[in-house]
């Protein structure tokens, strides 16, 4: 009887969540799965079955290929980039002092920022305009300058690195936190045996780090995936199409030219690839566990 | 073997302070160049400013109707966080607690959230949010964040939590007479303090930060947010950027703040949410 009752209570308890999230997530996730093979559009809202079409005509148009590319790309790399960067910051950091602390506190200062704003600082601390800050400090030193995000070769990267500053001190924080919750006995055994401060990171910290590396090296590839605010700040996808990225292009077939069905069998391949990827990683990231336990 | 030791830390902090400067710099150059005219921030990007004019705020302020844009920020965000650490706390405890087949089910459809990126459900929730009403209300703004956005991680994170309070105090809850409901909210709910500020804190950044879902579900320029406002300015403002500057700035300030007085807070929050995923 008691059960019973407890039992209904639950399932009042759980519902608000689980209605809004089927609503609002799973249903439209199943119905961009249903649109991507009709032909809706702002210009034919009576649609009907067209089959593959979509995706037929999604995979020859190399613009839509080299976007995918470029999300792909971006993510992998940052991901390497962002994690050496807060590993190396982490260790540098672990030790207690107030300034150590401090440099921390100002690492971790650009994640609360909005990637918007991040994006648009930088849009005119590279432009190759006269005042742009990053071209007047290299020729300052002698060098000369670089069209940071005219260049169609380097745009995506210039992108990039802005993100690298901002999530850094993200990353850094989780990969301190961890570090300092190995035990120091290990060090002070290894230091008996007589290893060398490289030896002891190398086959004890980098090995321990596995909990904070693979939420990260997870967080920032979904991420980098997804990424558009930076690019919509700086870029717009461009020079030309050299920054354009799934979202990008996503939101314009989508929503600015009112091509909803096109842009859901984009979404659709969207899915498959965060899918892939993330079940690629995680497989990795086992075997990294198992080989470490 | 004192002096090199004392070397060593000098060296270190060294270290630290260029590393440090490094980090700060863009911030430092946004902050001077607000207070400078062009010619100047021309001239000396990177100098102090020769007068202290706050002229380019006061148009900055006006031309993002900033208390408007900023009422409408903290309209959703505070709602937003409110109703998340309500329903995801009261879902996760059921998850945690219920040895029912079909709650470990619910869970798992939850952790879809955590992995597959709302985006691709986008264009159809867009017809959705029509079909209800809401394009261009706050209430269509916050139950995205937090349904298509936050719910799958807060949920993830109160019943990580969830499963080390202990069950002893609910049976004894129990023998008091105390019906399942009331057990939640006046005995575990008070214990998940920690894991409360966990959630409202990364919730509140990623909610404040969001620009994606205002930008398509809220065109009405009165309801428009803090950074919708700097995103309408940078047209117009395109080559005056100590103009635009001072947008940046006061687009992020209450942030910033935040920031400021929690930092050990928001660092700890941020730490806990790894560490339990």
């Amino acid at each position: 009887m008691n059960a019973k009752k407890r039992d209904r209570v639950f399932l009042f308890m759980i519902l608000p969540a689980f209605i809004g999230f089927v609503l609002l997530f799973i249903l439209p996730t199943i119905m961009s799965f249903a649109y991507s093979v009709t032909n809706w559009s702002v210009y034919k809202p009576n649609y009907k079955f067209i089959g593959l079409d979509n995706y037929v005509q999604l995979f020859t148009d190399t613009k839509n290929i080299a976007a995918i590319k470029h999300s792909v790309t971006y993510a992998l790399v940052i991901t390497l980039v962002q994690n050496s960067l807060a590993i190396c910051f982490a260790v540098l950091l672990t030790r207690k002092s107030i300034m150590a602390n401090m440099v921390k506190s100002i690492f971790f200062l650009p994640a609360v920022l909005s990637v918007l704003v991040v994006g648009f600082l930088f849009q005119y601390i590279m432009t190759s305009a006269d005042y742009g800050l990053l071209n007047s400090i290299i020729r300052f030193f002698g060098g000369s300058p670089v069209n940071w995000l005219g260049n169609e070769k380097i745009a995506l990267y210039s992108v990039l690195s802005t993100q690298v500053w901002q999530w850094t001190g993200w990353s850094m924080v989780i990969y301190i936190a961890n570090l300092k919750s190995i035990d120091s006995s290990l060090y002070e055994a290894a230091e008996i045996d007589g290893a060398s401060k490289s030896q002891s990171f190398r086959h004890i910290s980098l090995p321990l780090l596995y909990p904070a590396a693979s939420f990260n090296i997870l967080m920032s590839l979904i991420g980098g995936l997804k990424v558009f605010d930076a690019v919509f700040a700086m870029t717009k996808g461009g020079p030309g199409y050299a920054s354009e990225t799934i979202m990008t292009t996503l939101i314009r077939e989508g929503f600015n030219s009112g091509r909803t069905a096109y842009a859901s069998a984009f979404a659709v391949v969207f899915f498959v690839i965060v899918f892939v990827i993330s079940k690629i990683i995680t497989f990795l990231l086992n075997k990294w566990e198992e080989k470490i336990s | 073997m004192i002096t090199s030791k004392r070397l060593r830390s000098i060296a270190i902090n060294l270290l630290y302070a260029i590393v440090g400067a490094m980090m700060l710099l863009p911030i430092y150059y946004l902050i001077v160049t607000t207070f400078k005219t062009q010619t100047e921030a021309t001239i000396s990007p990177l100098g102090l400013p020769k007068h202290l004019t706050f002229d380019n705020y006061i148009n900055a302020f006006n031309a993002m109707n900033y208390p408007r844009a900023l009422l409408n920020n903290v309209l959703i965000t505070g709602s937003a966080v409110i109703v998340l650490i309500l329903i995801s706390s009261m879902a996760a405890y059921v998850i945690a607690r219920s040895k029912k087949k079909i709650y470990k089910w619910m869970f798992s459809i939850f952790m879809v959230g955590l992995i597959i990126p709302f985006q691709i459900a986008i264009i159809p929730l867009y017809k959705i949010i029509s079909s209800m009403h809401l394009m261009n209300t706050l209430p269509g703004v916050i139950l995205i964040n937090v349904f298509c956005i936050n719910l799958p991680l807060s949920i993830f994170l109160f019943r990580g939590f969830i499963n080390t309070v202990p069950i002893e105090l609910e049976e004894a809850a129990a023998i008091d007479g105390y019906g399942t409901f009331r057990t939640f909210w006046s005995i575990i709910f008070p214990l998940l303090k920690p894991i409360v500020s966990t959630v409202a804190i990364l919730d509140a950044l990623a909610v404040w930060n969001d620009f994606l879902t205002p930008l398509l579900f809220l065109q009405d320029p009165n309801k428009a947010v803090l950074l919708q406002e700097v995103y309408k300015n940078v047209g117009p403002f395109s080559t005056n950027w100590t103009a635009f500057f001072p947008m940046l700035v006061l687009a992020t300030l209450p942030l910033v703040i935040f920031y400021l007085i929690m930092q050990k807070s928001i660092i700890d929050g941020v730490v806990a949410g790894a560490v339990k995923g």
